[in-house]
């Protein structure tokens, strides 16, 4: 066989990343003019597989012109005791890394985009045959992937062909796609940290899980996980999942050892799918601001450039995001991604959609396809209102779950006691008022058993004390072993008498 | 080896005609493959060099950031941006041209820089030499979306204001990493504007490189919106690019 003489081209990593120039090049293959696409299928019947053969539908290099661009399909069918189909994107992958080694043949990307150069001084040298290509590629594979014990080559150029088999191939991408979206956090035993904006937000690290993209919106769990294969001490290095402390708020033994070495101390526990309840921290460069409405015990959101300048708050989100930047856990206020709208868990601990109670009208359209049918309606915008009176109407009008309750999607919980109509007496609304969120001041009305419960506090409608002359009065509880306590005021008027300034005694 | 020449001065000076001319006189010198890189969103290299682009990697970015969430998966989004950004490469003979395009809009773009300096720095490796044609603020530099400079060459004419960008420049080019740097006076119609001009140089405590006179063929070529290719050897700015050359060891 002519195959048996031995391969022109020389062969060895160091020619990874070779580009081949349009002037150098004798054939383009596959590209932005021809169709072409690379596809591994594992055949189970090891039988049908001919190891180490090479067919080709098509011309061939010999019958190629020069400087011209042809189709150009690579089929691999692979056999081994310990492979199955999970396997085969992982190995069709290698394409891309093995047959850059050889000298001046250009291969870029992966599926159906790629893009193929094999250069005048390859011929020169004595590539007669895609055959060959094919060969040497197979032993690449088998030799860098012994588990591979058969493998065998299709190459098509011809272009009706590349094409039909393009339609079929595309089938297997997203059928692969499919499977990939259900991946989720207790599949896997990593988690990625994320600091690729530390340059601009010092203090922020992400924690990446397939149910929980960055807040920049822009790094998937996959897209960490590529980037800690080439780099494992790098911007995304690994966070071992450890043991899972709450499955629906999504809270894991890993999670917090890395939170507790990544804040340096500041913090100690994050819940990935909570809002409400250690959230995770934000930086500058979240995407989306979602801010949580205490009148109406639900939570909104709006996105950097929204079009949308009022919100229910009466913030525009360069304020919201002003506030809340800077890496820290903010009581009521969360950065995330787009993409996180998305996830089956999208803060499953609070009610997930069913908490959400106003988006900008610019944002409700683009990730409308997430929302659910059952809330579709009942999710006001900026057109329904722009106040928190209004809001309270509309919520009203279209039933929204947090007027009567939440019933949590997740497990069936009732997690809130919905809107109470009755007036309270006034230490007791105050005291709710000003103390709205969970897991941070103790309300005098139900006294928590420690700060870190995450009981939310029945909201008020918020009661301007008429008849009582008397202050308002706020009782706070010792908490035990003197754990710090947060006080938080909303729409609170403060005038300040005098301010004492005294120097710490040192002791 | 790869040695990167980066050209900046003031709007208007002939950088782009300097950064132009060095391209092509490092090709015919068989230095080749060169890139040539516009990273000025005002000027026009690729047209100086005869070539025409379509698309920019700025513009890829901004595609990339739209197609972002609709992408599948476990599609390698560093592979992507590689298969893209060889698609807006103009190859010509000799020579690349790769046109940056305009900066940023609103948004976090750190993610997607990441990854193109990655791939710009490998695409900038393959070549012998790179001539940037780069705006007065060093933007591309600053940012580390292209990569280190050996030679930095401020193009200056006789006027005061080209002088105070070159301080500036200067200044700037402090913070990125700029190996030498060096003035290139253009538009030279005397030798009274020569020694002003260097003993402007001299304060700023800058080498002058190369005197470039001021020369009718280039007018001439810029009125008529032809390219430098068509510049004839033998005239006076092409041997003062020739001598330039020389003094940089090129």
């Amino acid at each position: 066989m002519a195959e048996e003489e031995e391969f022109p081209l020389d062969v060895s990593p160091m020619y990874e990343g070779e580009r081949v120039r349009k002037e150098d090049m004798f054939v383009e293959l596959g590209g932005p003019t021809q169709p072409g696409f690379e596809l591994v299928i594992y055949e189970p019947d090891a039988e049908k597989v001919k190891d180490g053969h090479v067919e080709l539908i098509g011309p061939d290099l010999t019958e190629m012109e020069e400087g011209k661009a042809y189709p150009y399909a690579m089929i691999y069918k692979v056999w081994g005791p310990e492979i199955d189909k999970d396997l085969e994107p992982v190995i069709e992958r290698r394409n891309h890394e093995f047959q850059p080694y050889i000298q001046g043949y250009m291969h870029l990307n992966q599926r159906d985009e790629i893009w193929v150069r094999i250069s005048k001084s390859a011929i020169k040298k004595g590539l007669k045959s895609l055959k060959q290509i094919g060969k040497k590629t197979i032993e690449l594979f088998k030799s860098e992937l012994p588990f591979i014990q058969k493998m065998e080559a299709l190459y098509i150029t011809d272009k009706e062909e590349v094409e039909k088999r393009l339609e079929e191939a595309r089938k297997i991408y997203r059928a692969r796609d499919e499977r990939t979206r259900g991946l989720h956090d207790e599949d896997v035993e990593e988690f990625y940290q994320c600091t690729l904006c530390q340059s601009f937000a010092p203090t922020n690290v992400c924690v990446v899980t397939p149910d929980r993209p960055s807040l920049c919106g822009a790094m998937t769990w996959f897209d960490c996980r590529a980037s800690a294969r080439v780099d494992p001490e790098g911007p995304n290095a690994p966070i071992p999942k450890g043991e899972c402390i709450d499955p629906i708020a999504g809270e894991y033994t890993g999670v917090n050892e890395a939170a507790v070495r990544l804040s340096g101390g500041e913090y100690s526990r994050i819940k990935l799918h909570s809002f409400l309840d250690c959230p995770h921290t934000s930086c500058g460069c979240f995407e989306v601001a979602g801010f949580y409405i205490p009148e109406v015990d639900g939570i909104g959101w709006i996105h950097r450039g929204s079009k949308v300048r009022d919100t229910p708050i009466g913030l525009p989100f360069s304020t919201i995001a002003g506030s809340v930047g800077g890496g820290r856990q903010v009581h009521g206020f969360l950065g995330i991604g787009i993409p996180y709208f998305y996830s089956p868990k999208f803060i499953q601990a609070d009610g997930g959609w069913r908490r959400v109670v106003w988006m900008a009208s610019d944002l409700k359209e683009r990730v409308a396809d997430a929302i659910p049918d059952e809330m579709k309606d009942k999710i006001a915008t900026e057109k329904e209102a722009k106040t928190i009176d209004e809001l309270k109407e509309f919520l009203k009008k279209v039933d929204h779950p947090v007027v009567k309750g939440v019933v949590r999607p997740v497990d069936g919980k009732k997690i809130t006691e919905g809107w109470v109509e009755e007036e309270a007496p006034p230490e007791a609304a105050a005291a709710e008022a000003a103390a709205p969120e969970a897991a941070a001041a103790p309300t005098a009305a139900a006294p928590a058993q420690q700060p870190a419960a995450p009981q939310v506090a029945m909201p008020q409608f918020p009661l301007l004390p008429t008849a009582p002359a008397a202050q308002p009065q706020i009782q706070i509880p010792t908490t035990p072993a003197g754990a710090p306590v947060k006080i938080i005021l909303k729409d609170a008027n403060i005038t300040i008498g005098k301010i004492i300034l005294k120097k710490k005694e040192e002791k | 080896m790869t040695t990167v020449i980066s050209v900046t001065g003031k709007g208007g000076v002939g950088k782009t005609t300097v950064a132009a001319l060095l391209v092509l006189k490092l090709v015919r010198r068989g230095r080749r493959p060169v890139l040539a890189v516009d990273a000025d969103p005002n000027s026009n290299l690729c047209e100086a060099l005869g070539e025409r682009f379509e698309r920019t990697v700025g513009d890829v970015r901004e595609a990339f950031e739209r197609e972002r969430d609709r992408m599948p998966p476990t599609v390698d989004k560093k592979l992507q941006l590689e298969y893209k950004l060889m698609g807006v490469l103009c190859e010509s003979r000799g020579f690349d041209v790769l046109v940056m395009g305009r900066p940023e809009g609103p948004g976090c773009y750190c993610a997607v820089n990441h990854l193109l300096r990655e791939v710009l720095d490998r695409i900038v490796g393959g070549y012998r030499f790179v001539v940037v044609d780069c705006e007065a603020g060093l933007e591309h530099f600053s940012r580390r979306t292209v990569r280190d400079v050996d030679k930095l060459l401020v193009v200056v004419d006789a006027t005061k204001k080209a002088l105070s960008t070159a301080r500036r420049i200067k200044e700037l080019a402090g913070l990125v990493r700029v190996k030498r740097q060096y003035l290139v006076l253009n538009m030279i119609r005397s030798v009274e504007e020569e020694r002003v001009l260097r003993q402007g140089a001299a304060e700023l405590g800058l080498e002058v490189a190369g005197v470039m006179p001021y020369d009718e063929n280039v007018l001439q070529l810029d009125i008529e919106g032809r390219p430098l290719t068509e510049l004839p050897e033998d005239s006076p700015f092409s041997h003062a690019i020739d001598e330039l050359m020389g003094f940089l060891a090129l």
